[in-house]
């Protein structure tokens, strides 16, 4: 059955025993868009790609692909996805070449065709010359190439990619969202799991930001800014301020407090109210101000407010359960 | 319907050819496979006087069963493990399809050593009844290889998922007629005999061997062996669809 969305989840639902890792969650997800799921670590990313991919089943929910229920007709709706799990799911011991065919003959791909794509895509990934190493001696970055590479060898309408980028150098990892953007524009819906703010952002038309299961909010990078345009930001910097959050949100008019490494971020009405209170603490606490300034809001901002989460606790938790 | 069924068919194949390619030759297999059948034997006929006819049989059996699931083992386990079962998972396929390759590969080793041992075994033995021996072999591969994949279900690794099988075959070994004949066990024990798949793997071998063969005997020995496959396999894909829901 056809259908104009790509992907359309309904009360989508998974409890592993009395744990509900994904609560009654809807979305859709436009033919030809990037759309991101932005959340931290545990938050139901990933067993939301795996009921939609057919890894896992959906306690209760319906999800549809391009029109095909996951639960009632998983064959079809797999025919149409591409997936490129966060963990490597190549075969160590087989070469790229035969990781790549294997896939390929999986999904019934012809066998001319077969051995013309995989050149084509080994060399689109820059891994033809290293086709018959075996993929145990490849990088993370190679293999995560290689990985979108076999997700592409049945020319896929949907590709899932989860959390594409973790755990790579800045260069990989630019490369990554660089072949991301090309394959959409090439026609390709993507659905992109992410716990990096500004990659969602720079890459995705709408975010769904979800947090313990369920999701806050779904919509573009710019409305999401908007929520919080109505808050300005001061960043400050002092020379030596130790632990100050507590006594500059007393300050008056801040709402809020953010710690952005040797700076602070003050979440304020109006900052030409505030500012004088600010210049006035510091001199009380003998602060020298090395830097202040004001800042549009962004994702970031947008994700705070939404959540309540700090970003750098995000990507902490992610580093720290990276796979070895 | 008949081309979704040879694409399915295809892909039983490709995961059976992908298996064997990856996982023959893993030591774990080798260790358990080839030479724990050879230890068990000479640890049993050392300072014994044993009839090659009688024991011939049960070492091929032993071959089968120690090969079949030694291979399923360390496949299922270690694709969990490492996450490789996912690209099974997200294929446009069944359960059903990746158990059926993985028997076949398990299938495919059982019956490789089987055929390896009788070809050593062949100077000391009598000949055996070539035909009926090699369908009692395919039979009793299938069966363990289905058995070997059911042991290996619980598991997420090799090393949890070899000892508990080990320790469940190497029991088997003993209670199944493979060096005592079952008719000298006391009553009970001649009870979970019976019960038990080996058994009626080694008495359609021997009867192969014997040069008197049992038609009907052989037949209900292969008829139990073809039925506990298809219990296995039920149970199999059963157990594993619970595990990934």
């Amino acid at each position: 059955m056809p259908s104009e969305s790509a992907i359309k989840v309904s009360e989508l639902t998974k409890c592993y025993g009395k744990l509900l890792a994904v609560d009654h969650i809807n979305l859709t997800v436009n033919k030809g868009e990037i759309f991101g799921f932005l959340g931290p670590n545990g938050a139901g990313k990933t067993t939301t790609i795996n009921m939609l991919t057919g890894v896992t089943k959906p306690t209760s929910g319906t999800a549809f692909i391009s029109g095909f229920d996951v639960k009632h007709e998983p064959i079809k709706a797999k025919e149409l996805v591409g997936v490129v799990p966060e963990v490597s799911f190549l075969y160590d011991e087989m070469t790229a070449w035969d990781n790549i065919n294997f896939s390929a003959k999986l999904h019934s791909v012809p066998k001319k065709k077969r051995a013309a794509l995989a050149r084509e895509l080994l060399r689109l990934f820059r891994l033809y010359d290293r086709r018959n190493d075996r993929v145990g001696a490849f990088s993370g970055g190679m293999k995560k190439r290689l990985m979108i590479a076999t997700a592409l060898m049945h020319e896929p309408e949907i590709l899932f990619l989860d959390e594409p980028t973790t755990g790579l150098d800045v260069q990989s990892a630019m490369q990554i969202r660089d072949l991301i953007k090309e394959l959409n524009e090439k026609g390709t819906t993507v659905f992109l799991t992410t716990h990096y703010i500004e990659e969602a952002d720079q890459l995705c038309q709408r975010i769904a930001i979800i947090n313990r299961g369920k999701i806050i909010t779904v919509d573009t990078p710019e409305e999401l800014k908007n929520t919080v345009k109505k808050e300005n930001i001061i960043e400050v910097s002092f020379d030596h301020a130790g632990d100050i959050v507590d006594e500059l949100k007393e300050l008056s008019e801040v709402r809020d407090v953010v710690i952005a490494g040797d700076k602070f971020r003050l979440y304020v009405e109006d900052p030409a109210e505030t500012l004088p209170s600010l210049v006035h603490f510091a001199e009380k606490k003998r602060l020298k101000v090395t830097s202040v300034s004001t800042l549009k809001p962004t994702l970031e901002d947008a994700f705070v407010k939404l959540t309540g989460l700090r970003p750098e606790l995000m990507t902490l938790e992610k580093e720290n359960t990276k796979p070895s | 319907m008949a081309e979704a069924w040879i694409e399915e068919m295809k892909r039983v194949f490709y995961i059976a050819e992908k298996d064997v390619k990856i996982y023959f030759f893993k030591g774990p297999n080798l260790t358990f496979g080839l030479l724990l059948p050879v230890v068990l034997y000479v640890a049993f006929s050392i300072g014994r006087t044993v009839e090659s006819a009688f024991v011939i049989p049960g070492l091929v059996a032993m071959a089968a069963f120690f090969g079949a699931g030694a291979i399923q083992a360390v496949s299922l386990p270690l694709e969990r493990r490492t996450g490789t079962f996912k690209m099974l998972l997200t294929a446009p396929t069944s359960l059903s399809t990746i158990i059926f390759g993985k028997t076949l590969a398990g299938f495919f080793f059982g019956t490789f050593l089987s055929v390896v041992y009788t070809l050593i075994m062949l100077p000391f033995s009598p000949l055996p009844n070539l035909l009926p021996f090699f369908l009692a072999i395919l039979v009793s591969s299938l069966m363990f290889s289905v058995f070997g994949l059911l042991l290996s279900v619980p598991f997420q690794d090799i090393p949890d998922a070899m000892p508990p099988a080990t320790v469940v075959r190497i029991a088997m070994v003993f209670i199944c007629g493979v060096f005592t004949p079952i008719e000298t066990m006391p009553a009970s024990l001649q009870t979970v005999a019976y019960a038990l798949p080996l058994t009626y793997s080694v008495d359609a071998l021997r009867q192969a061997m014997s040069g008197s063969l049992n038609n009907q005997m052989f037949l209900i020995d292969l008829a139990v062996q073809i039925f506990y496959s298809f219990v296995f396999l039920f149970a199999t894909i059963k157990l594993l669809k619970k595990t990934i829901e």
